[in-house]
């Protein structure tokens, strides 16, 4: 309830701002700064013709198949690291070091090797969070306290139920924070993807914004970006994650 | 003739001397073994050569004719921290060992129901992990410990992190229920109250030089009362050994 009166007195506050430097002061112009008023009128003609609906469904199936894909990756890479001693110590530091990439470095590639396509994108998404994935994946099987492992091996474990029974349910939480961290990477890297393209999506949505010198509609879809980037995190990553927390004790 | 050491050592890399030196034991089928020893005197570790979990420098370990090579379910441990998984509740801990050895699963529930009755917690059964207090997350481990009917049950301070009380009332217990199933034991402490109390056979450890000091046979008859004199004349003689007074 008070993020709400909180967010009320925020837009109040941009509106008041707006009137200010734009009507009263006439220190910027106005179509370089977006006024809520205008945001939402945006809103409503893109809402109308079904525009803004398609272009956000189009990004987040972009974004959950892009997503899906670098966990994949992230896993296989992730787990290999933590299985070979050679690879923790040779791969691992460069997975790290190409992990603080920007995803848009991952761009000039893409294009070269996939045009300007929906499969460019994905690479894009891809590039930008499987590595992020991976190294959580690695910490998360690193972080099980060792009793879990030994006490299972003294119980007669093999490799096979070592994994399934112990080292993946033990290390679920982590690897839940981390594939929501690998989620925000892989939106963020959405995003850099989809405004080199003319696919529709919010990202192309944005640069038609900024194309036609409508500030209101390049604001609009920044919040649609930060709005479902808070609905998945909040609805999806986080019930989760509380949820094992609880069942185990660990949540406040 | 159950388990068997035979000159065994432990010497780790990092350290100039040898943890255990020329270890020779040989612990009978349905015998109760206490090793005692100070902290630091590889008591552990020889916990951990047995239970497969380390390897030795030298000599080997026989159990039932077979020399050891890694961890089984024929020697499970009870540790110290109870080692239970959070994200399973008290009945299905129990039956984690079962559920690898791929035991069907109305015998796992016949068998944890069985246990868990004898450690007195058939009515925590669905409680998970962090709703039960020290103790019975200890009970818990005995109970998973034993439905995998191991051939020599190895038991790492299994009572100390736990208050005087509660240890005392789980040692009463682990005595009863070992005269019950006639386990082979295999058990580490520090306090020699609790070795005197519980065992056969005490094996000592000398302090620092990871050689066995005494072997003493306790012969009192069960259960034993740690005020009664031969009690704690036998508890005073072996505290001697332990601190390295007389070799």
């Amino acid at each position: 309830m008070s993020i709400i009166i909180f967010v009320v007195i925020l837009i109040a506050a941009w509106q008041f701002f707006y009137w200010l430097s734009v009507d009263m002061l006439e220190l910027c112009k106005s179509y370089a700064v977006p006024s809520p008023i205008g945001v939402a009128e945006r809103f409503a003609d893109l809402l109308s013709d079904g525009s803004l609906l398609k272009a956000t469904g189009n990004s987040l199936l972009r974004g959950i198949a892009g997503f899906a894909i670098a966990v994949i990756i992230g896993v296989i890479i992730g787990l290999l690291i933590n299985h070979f001693n050679y690879l923790q110590k040779n791969l691992k530091p460069i997975v790290l070091g190409v992990q603080t990439l920007p995803s848009v470095c991952w761009v000039p590639f893409s294009i070269l090797w996939f045009g300007l396509s929906t499969k460019a994108i994905l690479f894009v998404v891809i590039m930008g969070s499987a590595f992020s994935i991976a190294i959580s994946v690695d910490n998360a099987i690193k972080n099980i306290l060792p009793i879990y492992t030994k006490a299972a091996l003294t119980m007669g474990a093999n490799k096979k139920q070592l994994y399934t029974y112990v080292i993946f349910p033990a290390s679920l939480p982590e690897l839940v924070s981390g594939l929501k961290q690998g989620w925000s990477f892989a939106w963020r890297a959405l995003m850099a993807g989809e405004v080199m393209t003319t696919s529709i999506g919010l990202g192309q949505t944005l640069i038609m914004g900024r194309d036609l010198a409508d500030i209101n509609q390049v604001m609009l879809v920044m919040l649609v970006i930060v709005i479902v980037g808070i609905i998945i995190d909040k609805c999806i990553f986080s019930v989760i994650e509380k949820r094992l927390l609880k069942k185990r004790g660990l949540a406040a | 003739m159950a388990l068997i050491l035979e000159g065994l050592g432990k010497h780790f890399e990092n350290s100039e001397e040898a943890t255990l030196h020329e270890i020779n034991l040989t612990i009978e089928t349905g015998e109760f073994v206490c090793i005692v020893g100070q902290s630091g005197c590889g008591k552990s570790t020889l916990l951990n050569l047995v239970a497969g979990l380390d390897k030795p420098t030298s000599g080997k370990i026989i159990l039932d004719g077979e020399e050891i090579t890694g961890p089984g379910a024929d020697r499970v441990v009870m540790f110290q921290e109870h080692g239970l998984y959070p994200w399973l509740n008290v009945i299905d801990n129990v039956k984690f060992g079962m559920k690898l050895a791929g035991i069907p699963n109305d015998v796992q529930e016949e068998k944890a129901m069985h246990y868990l009755k004898m450690v007195h917690l058939e009515e925590y059964k669905d409680y998970p992990i962090h709703q039960i207090s020290g103790g019975m997350r200890q009970r818990t481990a005995l109970a998973r410990a034993l439905t995998l009917d191991s051939k020599v049950l190895l038991m790492d301070e299994p009572f100390s992190a736990l208050d005087k009380q509660t240890s005392n009332i789980l040692r009463e217990e682990l005595q009863n229920i070992w005269q019950e199933t006639k386990r082979t034991i295999l058990f580490i402490t520090h306090s020699v109250e609790e070795a005197v109390y519980l065992s056969d056979r005490i094996v000592a450890l000398s302090p620092d030089t990871g050689k066995i000091a005494g072997l003493v046979p306790v012969t009192m008859p069960r259960p034993r009362h740690v005020y009664a004199p031969e009690f704690v004349e036998m508890r005073h003689q072996i505290l001697e050994i332990v601190r390295g007074k007389t070799i």
